[in-house]
């Protein structure tokens, strides 16, 4: 068993009137992946974006509670979020490369927190990415292409490789192959599994399948509340709970 | 109704309704192809100005002037007399009335044109040489053709003798229609042969220029304010109501403020550009801001994610990100919003740009005219040279503002980028 590297205590989340969160409870554990799975709207991605603190951008939203990342907690008025970002990447349900060339698409976070600060160090940050997001020997050859030019898979790649070129500890995904066929899924399961020995990575899906593919750990979240979590095998084997065993069967979701 | 009959309605609904279609757009094509042919028609003539050679003698003793005199010698120079003996060589004149009449045949700036001959040419005195001078208003306009001579001769400005004029110079072909520099190049007047739109092309471009300087900032940093960063509440929903209201407040009342603050309080002086420019700014603000902000917000929130989601602040993901994509449709708007300053006529008036002008701006302080506010004047005079230059001003107008509204429109088609 890996060491806890995030960890949730009575974590309630609002969206004005309405609770989206209520007292979540949750260890992920580093250089892991974490899977959350549950029906539509019951509080998957709210989690994941207090990870990253993106929660904020929504004026309405709010937060109450604990999320510790090594010990220290992060849902703190005085953090800095951009440093927290630089620690917490995120991919997102959509591909979104910005309407930029691919080199800049990868170059844009090392630049603005002033790691690379060459031209040979931003290429090597540049290269490294894509290796390590398996996009390299597709576009080096053609780096300076607008990133949407490229196909889905390609560009959930390029977001992926955008997301490690700042060299994060956490990687965050919500629900990064439901825009993605078949092949181009397996080629970002793939990823992921090989990106699990440098991060901790949680990720959101629809997918039961993808769930037990790729994952260590799983939660299933239901109306905003934890319902169970623990050993991928175990949940989906021999959940402890009822309404947990009811989804994985199909009978609701 | 049986199945078929449904059907039929339907075909036959939809069958009217394009015919609506096809007969609002021909109704709208046919109204623009009647305001256009009837500019056209009343103004192309006065992109011509008739002229009438005449044989200019330089006499150094009427001019009081000895080869080689400087520039300053030479503009002090009466040359009246030489002019008026010039003017009168071209046909024979029996007695002072007759003289009378064959001058009135010229512009009344006769002279200046042979000073200015001379200017260009200092060598030319004690020579003779032949100039085309600009004929009156009356002249031109009955040899373009605008003026009925058919006419009992008491409700004519052109006398019988005037006439018998023209006719000889018609047969010797020395009277002429050339390209009307005047009309660009000259100041208002009062005569039509040598009024022009040179000042308002000025003082509309220093307005237009001084709009563009104070309202495209503000309205800029105004609508990224108010869509990226302004707290969504009771204050900036009114702010949002109130500039969509300033939108739609009729361009005469930003005259009057113009009039009461800028010139009556601040002091600042009448009829000049940069009156003009402030008051044209305070209308095209919210003007600008509507587009500005539309193109903001139709930049979608997974770039200003993506950009968050990597580590950039607020602030750098709005400005890396957000403005230059929305960059192109702000650029259209601001000159789509120029394109109606530059239009603008009752704010100019009252803030007193409806002066008789003469002179050419040098500086946006000096007093000027503009082309709408010119189009209104020149449509209140009574000369008949005045009903092409009014047209002709019209097609100056709407030729900048196709100009400028097919910029805009490229712009936008050039540099909007493309995501998914």
């Amino acid at each position: 068993m890996n060491n806890v590297k995030i960890k949730s205590k009575n974590l309630n989340v609002y969206y004005g009137e309405k609770q989206a969160l209520f007292d979540v409870n949750l260890d992920l554990n580093e250089k892991e992946v974490t899977a959350l799975i549950g029906p539509s709207g019951c509080g998957k991605s709210t989690f994941i974006r207090c990870i990253n603190r993106m929660n904020d951008v929504i004026d309405i939203c709010k937060v109450s509670g604990n999320i510790e990342i090594d010990g220290v907690e992060i849902n703190d008025k005085n953090l800095d979020v951009v440093s927290l970002r630089e620690r917490v990447g995120m991919v997102f349900q959509k591909p979104n490369p910005f309407p930029k060339s691919i080199y800049d698409n990868i170059s844009y976070g090392p630049k603005i927190h002033g790691k690379g600060e060459t031209k040979s160090e931003l290429d090597e940050i540049v290269e490294n990415s894509l290796k390590k997001a398996a996009l390299w020997e597709e576009v080096k050859d053609r780096l300076d292409e607008p990133g949407t030019g490229l196909s889905g898979g390609q560009q959930q790649r390029l977001c992926i490789a955008r997301a490690i070129s700042v060299n994060p500890e956490v990687i965050l995904m919500d629900e990064p192959c439901s825009a993605l066929d078949p092949i181009a899924t397996a080629k970002i399961e793939e990823l992921i599994d090989e990106l699990k020995k440098t991060y901790t990575i949680v990720i959101v899906t629809h997918s039961m399948a993808q769930a037990v593919r790729v994952s260590q750990k799983t939660g299933f979240f239901h109306l905003g509340k934890l319902i169970e979590v623990g050993k991928t095998e175990k949940i989906f084997k021999n959940p402890d709970n009822k309404m947990t065993q009811d989804y994985i069967t199909g009978r609701f979701g | 109704m049986t199945k078929e009959q449904r059907l039929k309605k339907r075909h036959n609904a939809e069958k009217r309704f394009r015919f609506y279609g096809l007969a609002s757009i021909f109704f709208a094509l046919l109204f623009v192809l009647i305001l256009v042919h009837n500019i056209f028609s009343k103004g192309s003539s006065a992109f011509m100005k008739t002229a009438i050679n005449v044989e200019v003698f330089y006499d150094k003793d009427l001019l009081e002037l000895e080869p080689g005199a400087s520039e300053e010698e030479i503009l002090e120079a009466d040359f009246f007399d030489i002019t008026i003996e010039s003017l009168l060589k071209v046909y024979p004149a029996k007695n002072m009335d007759e003289e009378d009449a064959l001058i009135e045949l010229f512009t009344t700036d006769a002279e200046i044109e042979i000073k200015k001959a001379f200017l260009n040419n200092k060598n030319l005195i004690g020579k003779k040489i032949n100039l085309e001078i600009t004929a009156s208003d009356d002249i031109d306009q009955l040899h373009k053709g605008n003026y009925p001579r058919d006419l009992p001769e008491d409700r004519r400005r052109i006398s019988n003798f005037q006439l018998e004029i023209y006719d000889v110079l018609v047969e010797n072909k020395t009277i002429t229609k050339n390209f009307n520099n005047y009309f660009f190049k000259n100041g208002d007047s009062r005569d039509p042969e040598i009024a022009g739109i040179g000042g308002a092309l000025v003082g509309s471009f220093y307005s237009i220029l001084i709009c563009l300087l104070l309202a495209f900032p503000v309205a800029v940093l105004a609508s990224i304010y108010l869509e990226e960063f302004a707290p969504k509440n009771k204050i900036t929903d009114f702010i949002e109501i109130n500039i969509n209201n300033l939108a739609a407040v009729p361009s005469i009342v930003y005259g009057l403020l113009a009039l009461q603050i800028l010139l009556a309080t601040i002091q600042l002086p009448r009829s000049t550009p940069l009156v003009a420019g402030i008051t044209l700014a305070l209308m095209t603000l919210p003007r600008i801001i509507i587009p500005c902000r539309a193109s903001l917000k139709a930049v979608p929130p997974s770039i200003r994610e993506g950009a968050l989601a990597v580590g950039a602040s607020k602030f750098q993901s709005v400005f890396h990100h957000v403005v230059p994509l929305a960059l192109p449709g702000t650029l259209s708007g601001t000159i789509i919003g120029l394109a109606q300053a530059l239009g603008e006529t009752a704010p100019l008036i009252l803030i007193g740009m409806v002066a008789f002008v003469v002179d050419i701006p040098s500086t946006p302080i000096d007093p000027s005219s503009s082309l709408p506010v010119q189009v209104y004047l020149w449509s209140e005079s009574a000369e008949r040279g005045f009903v092409e230059k009014t047209s002709a001003t019209i097609m100056m107008l709407l030729s900048f503002l196709i100009v400028m509204n097919f910029l805009a429109v490229y712009l936008r088609q050039k540099f909007e980028k493309r995501w998914n």
